[in-house]
C-alpha cells in the first residue's frame, strides 16, 4: 500500500527533476505527494518528469494528485481553493486547443495505470514516454 | 502528521471544542464563561471553498480549515497522534461523525427501485469504512413513455468532501438527465456547471444510460467510468459496451459520444464503480476484471441454463468480493447496478402490447 517517492536531478535542454512513483497511489497518500510537490517547486523545480515504471496502482484519487501536481509546477497556488478551479479549466482549453502542457510530463506508465489515465481522460495533460531517457531527451 | 482535529468541517466541531479545549486551555464545558467557551465563529457556505474557524468570542480564530482540508483530516482519522487525550477524544468524536455522514449517505443512494414493467432491477451499495462518494440513482423520466434513466458515478478522493460533493452532483445529474436531449448532453450539461460552479479538485466519473421499455433501447454516455458490461441472454460472451471519455470536473468540454445497444429477451446490463474492481485481498491483490467475469460466468452457470438473471450477478459479484476481501471492511465504495430483460413479457395488463423482436 505504501509509495515510495525518490527524486533525482536530470539535465536535458533544461534541468529536470525525476520524481519516481513506486508503490500505490491513492487516497491515503495523494495529498502527500502534493505536498511534495510544491516543496520541489518551493525548490526551484520548473520541469519535473514523473517516472511510473514503479506504480502499480492508481485510484481516482491520484488523478487529483496528478491534476494538481501540474498547476503546482505552472506556479498555481493550491490548495487555495478560490483558485485552484480557474487554473484547472485553463489547462482543459489549453488541451482542447491542442497545446499540451510540458512542464510536467510521465514516462513509463504500466497498463494498469495506462488505462485509467485513458479512460478518465486525464492523458490528454500529459506527454507521455516509454522510459526516463527519452522523457528527459524529449524536455 | 496533522493532529486530528486541523481541517474540521461545522459538523467536527465538537471534537475540536474538545480537542481545541485542551490545547490552548479553553473549555468546552457549556457552564464555562461565554467567552471562555471554544465554538465556530465563521462559517461559509458547506460547497468547495467553504471555511470555518473555532475559538472564543474575545480570541483571535485558533483553528481554521475548509472543506478541502476535511480530506486531510478524513484520511488520517482515526489514526490517533501523539497529542494525548484530546488527540484520542477528537478521533472518536470523528468516527461517530463519519458513521453519521454513512447513513446520510446511505439515504443519498437510491435504494428503492422504481417499478420497470418488463426488466429486472437489482443493486448492491456498500459503504467504506470512511465515507466515499459512490452514487447511483435509477428513476422513471418525466417525457413520453416514461424511460428508465440508470446514473452511476464516483466523486474521487475520500471523506466528507467527496460526500459533499455528490450530494451537489446527484440532483444535477438527476435535472440534467429529465431535461436534455440524451446521456451525452446531460453530462455535458453537468460538467459545464461543475467546472463553472465549483472550485475544488475534485473528480467524478460518471455513467449515465437511459432505456426505452418497450424497445430494450439502451442509450448511453460515459465521462470516465468504468463500461457497463452486457450479459447476454443467449449464453454468449459478456462484452463491455464500448463508451467512453473523460471524467466530469477538469476539462471545459467533454466531446461525448453515446453509444446504443438493445437489451434483447434474457439480456442483463451491468454497471459498477471500481471499488469492485480495485478491492484489495489480505495479500495485497485487487479483484480485477478477470473476477469480476468470473463471478458473472458462475451466476450465469448456476442459473442451470447459461443465463443468470440480474439479482443472480449482482449477488454473485457481492459474494466474489466479499470472500476476495476475506472479512476486511473496503477501502473504497461498492456499488453495483444490473438491468435484466424479462425472457417473458406482457403478462400483466400494464404491459399490454407485447415487445417487437429485437432486430439486429
Amino acid at each position: 500500500m505504501a509509495l515510495e517517492t525518490p527524486v533525482e536531478q536530470a539535465t536535458g535542454r533544461v534541468p529536470i527533476t525525476v520524481l519516481a512513483l513506486d508503490g500505490e497511489l491513492d487516497a491515503s497518500n495523494f495529498m502527500a505527494l502534493i505536498d511534495q510537490v510544491r516543496g520541489l517547486y518551493e525548490a526551484g523545480t520548473r520541469h519535473l518528469l514523473l517516472d511510473l515504471s514503479g506504480l502499480q496502482f492508481m485510484a481516482s484519487s491520484g488523478l487529483v494528485a496528478l491534476h494538481s501536481v501540474v498547476r503546482l509546477i505552472h506556479g498555481e497556488p493550491p490548495p487555495d481553493p478560490e483558485a485552484g478551479w480557474g487554473a484547472l479549466h485553463a489547462l482543459g482549453q489549453d488541451v482542447s486547443e491542442g497545446s499540451t502542457q510540458a512542464e510536467v510530463q510521465l514516462c513509463g506508465a504500466q497498463p494498469a495505470v495506462e488505462r485509467v489515465l485513458a479512460r478518465t481522460g486525464l492523458h490528454r495533460l500529459f506527454l507521455s514516454h516509454p522510459d526516463r531517457a527519452s522523457a528527459i531527451a524529449a524536455f | 502528521m496533522l493532529a486530528p482535529f486541523r481541517g474540521l468541517a461545522p459538523s467536527l466541531s465538537i471534537a475540536a471544542h474538545d480537542a481545541l479545549g485542551a490545547r490552548v486551555g479553553g473549555t468546552s464545558d457549556e457552564d464555562a464563561p461565554a467567552e471562555r467557551q471554544i465554538r465556530p465563529i465563521v462559517a461559509g457556505p458547506l460547497a468547495g471553498g467553504s471555511v470555518v474557524a473555532w475559538g472564543t468570542a474575545a480570541s483571535t480564530p485558533l483553528a481554521i480549515a475548509t472543506v478541502e482540508s476535511l480530506a486531510i483530516a478524513l484520511g488520517i482519522a482515526p489514526t490517533v497522534g501523539s497529542g494525548g487525550i484530546a488527540d484520542v477524544v477528537a478521533a472518536r468524536r470523528i468516527e461517530q461523525e463519519l458513521a453519521h455522514g454513512r447513513r446520510l449517505q446511505r439515504s443519498f443512494v437510491s435504494l428503492v427501485a422504481p417499478e420497470v414493467p418488463g426488466y429486472e432491477l437489482a443493486s448492491h451499495y456498500e459503504a467504506a469504512r470512511e465515507v466515499g462518494g459512490d452514487f447511483f440513482d435509477l428513476f422513471r423520466m418525466r417525457r413520453r413513455g416514461r424511460p428508465l434513466s440508470v446514473v452511476i458515478a464516483d466523486v474521487s478522493g475520500k471523506g466528507i468532501a467527496a460526500a459533499l460533493l455528490m450530494a451537489f452532483s446527484r440532483p444535477l445529474l438527476h435535472a440534467a438527465v429529465d431535461n436534455t436531449t440524451g446521456p451525452a448532453e446531460a453530462l455535458e450539461r453537468t460538467n459545464r456547471i461543475l467546472v463553472q460552479e465549483r472550485r475544488s479538485s475534485l473528480f467524478i466519473t460518471a455513467l449515465c444510460a437511459t432505456l426505452t421499455l418497450p424497445t430494450g433501447r439502451l442509450r448511453l454516455a460515459n465521462a470516465g467510468h468504468e463500461p457497463p458490461l452486457i450479459v447476454p441472454g443467449d449464453g454468449s460472451p459478456v462484452v463491455p459496451v464500448d463508451v467512453e471519455g473523460p471524467l466530469l470536473g477538469a476539462f471545459g468540454s467533454l466531446g461525448l459520444f453515446e453509444a446504443e445497444v438493445e437489451l434483447g429477451a434474457g439480456d442483463v446490463v451491468l454497471f459498477y464503480t471500481d471499488g469492485v474492481t480495485d478491492a484489495r485481498s489480505a495479500s495485497g491483490e485487487r479483484f480485477e476484471e478477470d473476477r469480476l467475469l468470473a463471478a458473472i460466468e458462475a451466476a450465469r452457470g448456476g442459473s442451470g441454463d447459461g443465463r443468470g438473471t440480474a439479482a443472480g450477478i449482482v449477488e454473485s459479484i457481492r459474494a466474489a468480493v466479499t470472500a476476495f476481501q476475506a472479512g476486511m471492511a473496503p477501502a473504497d465504495d461498492i456499488t453495483i447496478v444490473a438491468i435484466g430483460r424479462h425472457r417473458k413479457e406482457g403478462r400483466r395488463g400494464r404491459d399490454r402490447r407485447p415487445p417487437p423482436a429485437v432486430e439486429g
